[in-house]
């Protein structure tokens, strides 16, 4: 497959800059981030809270500005640049929001809320954004006579389906799924999987699929990378990682999800999630890790092959398998 | 009618019987729980378990007795260390049932301290005085593990993680010393890892004290982990009971099959259930399930399933779950 989408040493700085008798706060969130994603594949990008995930799709897409790196997208470089010209050229790039319900306007009926991208986007025939909307509708299984009703009267699956419609409606090739099924119902979650899985055959897209749920990101993504405060630690094929994990906090994180047959997990990872605001020196993980040793806490380990297209940064991820 | 002053002799920490709450909404009756009956044996983990709609916070704001005035007079009986805590004018068990809410975030007011907030509770439900309850305190913050619990009881609940604030919360459920436990899906808004931490700790608490606990979740692999016993509900009625371990082996009824078989760990093709839990001001007649049902019968249309008794002491609230089993096959 050939590449979609790639970030070469990527990095974001979140803060404000200095003002009147205030120091300029600097957190960087995302800190040297490569990753290359093929065409038509679902990439999950997993990781606790705070560990970059969603800022790294902020950068991607062109809303927050790299601090430095590369991103190329079909071939062409798109970053280094205004905010707003990187956003019309990664025009293929869209994001499809957390909470749904709160990226929809509660005073415009969804119809109107579909309507209102097209324009932007410089469809101007309302007869034709009439029929690609409701052509869009039954492509995420609803009536059309949905566009009729105003958020407050659909159900979370439901708000799920408008939310992958409205940016579908601009055709894009890599689609941003920023934990999709977070709050859903069981039955609900495997319809609204079910749907992306069918809409990603229908109109060839590729997903980043950011979760923190990790039975549903080994059930959906082919690929995945494991962030841990704002650098890759681990990265490979889905069946591999989950298979046979390298980094011990992908371990922790495999161990820590409740399972249905109630096995008993692995040993639990101790301490609480870090913060930005202290990086731990050498190995970010080391603190928490139970095969921390000297080398880990002064020296940030190198990315390894751990397997064909699997990648590891760990000083002793050999000796924990 | 029994005479709430002599209480009955059980070895429940809490019985549910017949339980039945509706709602009055803009001149509607929203039918919330009905013929709910359930049991929580002493020293151990119910879990109920449900979608949404399903009528687990209702059953909550039961048992905790702050049902909303637009409640008519429910049915049936909630039996707490052998009273009838249901009725409107019933003595209230306060400080005997803790509680955990879900969202340690909302759940405390930003601008007290945590420690106060807590001390707040005490002092309505407590015996003791006011220093007496801040040694008390200051255990149970070491029990729930905060780090540095004596200064934990002068911060501000921004000054905690999501994970510490749960464990805060935790010890604001255990201060009045309860004999149970109701926890609403106290690890949804938590990160896996921490989620591990928080259910290790109540598992932990629930042994070392002999607590009883309610657990309302709506994640199967929480269930598994934690619960001992589990109701599963569907449409504010309970579809199927039993040991945990049972039920998720080998479900039973038909919704709890299906529900079962979405899950991402289980399922062999992501399926979903065809149609929507239905409104609970437009309940199905007869058996709530039966339009979503792929084994549904005619009978079901209009006849009230009863929750039969199961071998394994398991029950079940249908009676034509062998034709599920051919369906499957099939």
């Amino acid at each position: 497959m050939p590449e979609l989408l790639r970030a070469e040493a990527l990095t974001t700085d979140l803060g404000r800059r200095a003002g009147f008798l205030r120091p300029a706060v600097s957190l960087r969130a995302v800190d040297g981030v490569t990753l290359s994603i093929a065409e038509g594949e679902a990439f999950g990008v997993v990781g606790e809270s705070g560990c970059g995930k969603t800022t790294l799709a902020r950068t991607l897409l062109g809303l927050q500005r790299e601090a430095a790196g590369e991103i190329t997208l079909a071939g062409r470089r798109v970053s280094g640049l205004a905010p707003a010209e990187a956003r019309r050229l990664r025009a293929d790039i869209q994001y499809v929001h957390q909470d749904p319900g709160a990226a929809l306007d509660p005073w415009w009926r969804v119809g109107a809320t579909l309507d209102e991208g097209l324009r932007i986007h410089g469809v101007g025939d309302a007869a034709e954004r009439a029929a690609r909307i409701a052509e869009m509708l039954a492509a995420v299984g609803l009536d059309a006579d949905f566009g009729q009703r105003y958020p407050h009267e659909l159900s979370g699956g439901q708000q799920r389906r408008i939310g992958l419609a409205r940016i579908l409606l601009l055709r894009p090739k890599l689609v941003i799924l920023d934990e999709p099924t977070a709050g859903l119902d069981l039955s609900v979650q495997a319809s609204v999987l079910r749907l992306l899985a069918e809409l990603r055959a229908r109109f060839g897209l590729t997903y980043l699929f950011i979760s923190h749920d990790l039975t549903v990101v080994r059930r959906v993504c082919d690929r995945v990378a494991v962030m841990y405060l704002g650098q890759v630690v681990e990265e490979g094929p889905a069946e591999a990682l989950f298979a046979r994990p390298a980094h011990p906090y992908t371990r922790a994180l495999l161990a820590a999800a409740p399972h249905l047959d109630g096995r008993a997990a692995g040993p639990s990872l101790p301490g609480e999630p870090p913060s930005l605001r202290r990086i731990p020196a050498g190995c970010r993980f080391h603190p928490r890790c139970t095969r921390a040793s000297a080398l880990c806490a002064a020296q940030t380990p190198p990315t390894e092959a751990a397997g064909p297209a699997h990648h590891v940064a760990c000083h002793h991820w050999r000796e924990a398998a | 009618m029994r005479s709430s002053s002599e209480p009955e002799v059980t070895d429940a920490a809490l019985t549910i019987e017949d339980l039945a709450v509706q709602l009055r909404s803009r001149g509607e009756v929203a039918d919330i729980l009905d013929g709910i009956t359930l049991t929580v044996p002493r020293g151990s983990v119910t879990g109920v378990v449900g979608e949404s709609g399903c009528g687990k916070s209702t059953l909550l704001r039961a048992i905790l007795g702050i049902l909303p005035g637009r409640a008519t007079t429910p049915r049936g009986r909630i039996l707490f260390e052998g009273r009838d805590i249901l009725p409107a004018r019933a003595a209230k068990p306060h400080g005997r049932i803790g509680f955990v809410p879900q969202d340690p975030y909302l759940s405390l007011n930003p601008v007290f301290r945590a420690g106060d907030q807590i001390l707040e509770i005490m002092r309505r439900h407590a015996p003791g005085t006011r220093a007496e309850h801040r040694v008390k305190l200051v255990e149970l913050f070491r029990a729930v593990q905060l780090p540095d619990p004596e200064a934990a009881l002068h911060k501000y609940p921004h000054q905690f993680s999501g994970g510490q604030r749960q464990r805060l919360l935790i010890a604001a459920a255990l201060c009045c010393d309860p004999a149970l436990i109701v926890a609403d899906e106290p690890t949804t808004a938590l990160d896996v890892t921490t989620q591990r931490e928080i259910l290790g700790l109540l598992r932990e608490l629930v042994r070392a004290r002999g607590l009883s606990m309610l657990f309302v979740t709506h994640d199967f692999g929480v269930l598994a982990s934690l619960c001992d016993e589990v109701s599963v509900l569907y449409a504010g009625r309970v579809a199927e009971s039993g040991p945990t371990r049972a039920v998720l082996d080998t479900p039973t009824h038909p919704y709890t099959r299906m529900l079962l078989s979405c899950h991402p760990d289980r399922a062999v093709e992501l399926l979903g259930i065809p149609g929507a839990v239905p409104p609970a001001t437009a309940q199905p007649a007869g058996c709530r399930f039966h339009p979503r049902c792929p084994v549904a019968q005619p009978d079901c249309r209009s006849e009230v399933p009863p929750l039969l008794p199961w071998p394994g002491g398991r029950a079940v609230a249908c009676p034509h779950t062998a034709r599920m089993e051919a369906h499957a096959l099939a």
